[in-house]
């Protein structure tokens, strides 16, 4: 008994040695597919431009002395870098977030409940704007003090403006996720505002506010409508002598949402908050579903997007919020969708990465990349192999969990794969979940299973050649037909390694160390030799 | 077990005094740094050093039991009343007190400094503490590599399998960051070599 349990930990050790070591190679080498597939999709594929982008008034946008129209500009970053943990660990510390200078951080100290939060104040002295020496506070529901006062109350689990704290506003938006409502916190008048408690049917769970951004925090391009500048000094008539033309911006604006501030709820939907009230002022837009490779779901959760970001717009001619421009990648990373929604939060436009095939079809990007860049049918099947020789047991846990991890964890998963070909089919919507399953079973994880096959009929026969109990095979079996490589590599450095002898009974390859031939049953024992009576004679 | 411990000790000297000179080249560095005006949040230059510490680690471990292979140590200690058991033990907290000989003044120096250059936020003495455990855990996972290789027969098929694995096995902080998962991955991969390094090192004739 005591053997069986010390192979049995034998077995699970090696195994885990091997799950592990196999697949950080496996992992890189699925990397190198999607790098390259991402730098072989053509540029077009990889960004979308609207123009005119629909925030600007019409009676402004079709100005005669218009030049250029409004337009808004957004690139897709295919590259893996950002989403390796490593860089992860650093990039979404709260330490790290919260940290600009010398004399503009905060924090949230679990222990005291309370934001503690360094600003130095701008002084006017003699004309120039100067700051002050910084002052550190703590920030509480119920007040703000420069010492750890008890009257201050405590916060549970707050969300802030974080691009606030970076601009060194003097007045800090947030939530808190225990209290259920949002605050403003003035650090020049030191006063803590609290909004109404929202009641418990609110479906509202707020996750970010102000600046809404992925962990990428990439750039939106905006352009205003543009008009001509005529240069007045210009010399000569040539055309290689002139000028490129001069354009300036026929309206001032600002990357706000001017009364209101926008909040990202969990749901994917974007609000509008009045600064004043602290209440919901009604709905600024949501988290466009991007294309993907199979249709999924048409409503997505800032769970299910690589990255996304919001650019609020609020055009100074009547200084109220215009609408704002919605930008989210793919779970995958192979498409972006960019939506704009004015100030009601209707959409007005929507757009999606595309290109174009050799024949003039319009193709999706998320399709282009996989099938039609350069090299891509080579690298697509590289890659599904490459998924192939995971365990399938970990293939149908991805399959069965194909949603329920955040999409940047995806990109470092090493066991269960969610940005696999096999996660992406179950995320499809247009089969049922039995149809899915066979689809997977027969199409995605064939190999991986054929794999499995093979190499338990290679693992039984050399279990029954070495000697394994009947038990000990059928576990193996199972393992290897659920593990696969893994559970092959497995039996391999832990199999018996003993010296085989030939059974005098059967003519078969025995063990040694057992009483009985393991083929025949014979005992050691060999008959006794008689000497025949007959004798061989010159 | 102390005596087997010293005596440990006393075969890795070159590698325990290498550790020592290790630790204080880092803290030398760092500190005059941080003196010069180098932020002492800027950790760039830490997964370098971390790299060739997780190295050097598996090296002591191919080095413990290479020595202990060639020089037959095994065989006269147990003519001796020592078992195997104690002598694998007091192997591997030898190499458990060397990593923590580099790790633990350089931890120390770096909150040292945090606390007197630093930005006045605690989160970063977390998230030093943080990078300590990670790095703690990768050089010990390379040690037990670096045992686990050691004891095979070949002396270099031992050594380039082992610096194989280890840097098969090292990329994974890059892949999964320092996240309470990879810890546990880490901590688990220790776990299974320990035992894959006690049944050999039990059963193998010496």
């Amino acid at each position: 008994m005591k053997s069986k349990i010390k192979y049995a930990v034998k077995v699970f050790a090696a195994g885990f040695i091997v799950i592990v070591l196999l697949s950080i190679p496996l992992f890189w080498l699925r990397l190198i597919c999607q790098e390259i597939l991402g730098e072989n999709l053509p540029s077009e594929a990889k960004c979308i431009n609207m123009q005119p982008c629909g925030l600007v008034p019409p009676e402004i946008e079709n100005d005669p002395n218009v030049v250029y129209h409004s337009a808004v500009s957004v690139n897709m970053n295919t590259g893996a870098l950002p989403f390796y943990g490593i860089i992860n660990c650093f990039i979404a510390k709260p330490a790290f977030n919260n940290y600009f200078s010398e004399k503009n951080w905060s924090y949230f100290d679990k222990k005291l409940g309370l934001i503690v939060c360094a600003y130095a104040p701008r002084m006017n002295v003699d004309g120039k704007v100067t700051l002050a020496k910084a002052v550190t506070l703590y920030v509480g529901p119920d007040g703000i003090s420069e010492t750890k006062a008890q009257n201050l109350g405590r916060f549970v689990a707050p969300i802030v403006d974080t691009g606030n704290i970076h601009s060194a506003s003097l007045v800090l938006t947030g939530y808190d996720r225990g209290l259920r409502c949002f605050f403003a916190v003035n650090l020049e008048k030191r006063v803590v505002t609290k909004g109404p408690q929202l009641s418990k049917d609110d479906f509202h769970k707020p996750i970010q506010i102000g600046r809404i951004s992925g962990i990428l925090r990439s750039e939106f391009n905006w352009s205003p409508p543009m008009t001509e500048v005529k240069d007045t000094n210009e010399k000569g008539d040539s055309a290689r002598e002139r000028k490129p033309v001069q354009s300036k911006p026929i309206i001032n604006y600002t990357y706000s949402a001017g009364q209101y501030e926008l909040v990202l709820d969990e749901s994917g939907q974007i609000d509008l908050l009045d600064k004043e009230t602290l209440v919901f002022a009604g709905k600024a837009g949501f988290l466009p579903a991007p294309q993907t490779l199979y249709d999924s779901k048409d409503s997505v959760t800032p769970k299910d997007l690589l990255d996304y970001d919001v650019l609020p717009l609020t055009l100074k001619t009547d200084n109220k919020y215009s609408g704002c421009f919605v930008k989210t990648v793919s779970r995958e990373g192979t498409s972006m969708a960019l939506a704009v929604f004015d100030e009601k939060g209707r959409m007005i436009k929507c757009d999606y990465t595309k290109t174009q095939s050799s024949s003039g079809k319009t193709i999706e990007s998320s399709v282009a990349f996989f099938f039609f860049s350069p090299a891509a049918p080579v690298l697509t099947i590289t890659r599904y192999l490459l998924e192939n020789l995971q365990p399938p047991i970990l293939s149908m846990a991805s399959f069965v969990t194909a949603d329920s991890f955040f999409a940047v964890a995806g990109h470092n998963a090493l066991f269960i794969l969610p940005n696999s070909f096999v996660a992406m089919s179950a995320r499809r919507i247009d089969r049922t979940i039995t149809a899915k399953l066979f689809l997977a079973m027969i199409y995605i994880i064939l190999p991986s299973l054929v794999l499995s096959i093979w190499l338990t009929c290679k693992v039984a026969r050399d279990a029954a050649m070495v000697g394994l109990s009947d038990k000990a095979r059928f576990y193996w079996k199972i393992g290897t037909i659920l593990f696969g490589l893994t559970a092959y590599i497995t039996y391999r450095l832990t199999r018996p390694s003993i010296t085989l002898v030939t059974c005098e009974n059967c003519g078969k390859l025995r063990r040694p160390d057992m009483e009985n031939c393991h083929r025949c049953g014979s005992k050691w024992h060999v008959p006794e030799l008689t000497a025949p009576a007959w004798r061989v004679v010159d | 077990m102390l005596t087997l411990i010293k005596r440990e000790i006393e075969d890795a000297i070159v590698l325990v005094l290498g550790a020592v000179i290790f630790t204080a080249i880092v803290i030398t560095v760092w500190v005059s740094c941080v003196y010069r005006g180098m932020s002492v949040l800027n950790i760039g230059s830490w997964p370098t050093a971390a790299f060739i510490f997780t190295i050097i680690c598996c090296v002591m471990g191919i080095w413990q039991m290479r020595t202990d292979r060639t020089k037959k140590i095994s065989s006269f200690l147990l003519t001796l009343p020592v078992t195997r058991r104690r002598i694998l033990i007091a192997r591997i907290i030898t190499g458990f007190l060397v990593i923590l000989l580099v790790l633990v003044p350089i931890t120390i120096t770096a909150l040292v400094l945090l606390q007197r250059f630093g930005p006045p936020i605690p989160l970063y003495k977390d998230f030093f503490l943080d990078i300590f455990v990670a790095t703690f855990l990768m050089s010990f996972a390379c040690y037990c590599i670096g045992l686990h290789n050691g004891w095979s027969s070949g002396k270099i098929a031992s050594t380039l399998g082992s610096l194989l694995l280890t840097l098969i096995f090292l990329p994974l902080v890059i892949i999964k960051g320092i996240s309470p998962q990879a810890l546990v991955i880490v901590s688990l991969f220790i776990a299974a070599l320990l035992i894959r390094t006690w049944q050999k090192f039990m059963t193998t004739s010496l």
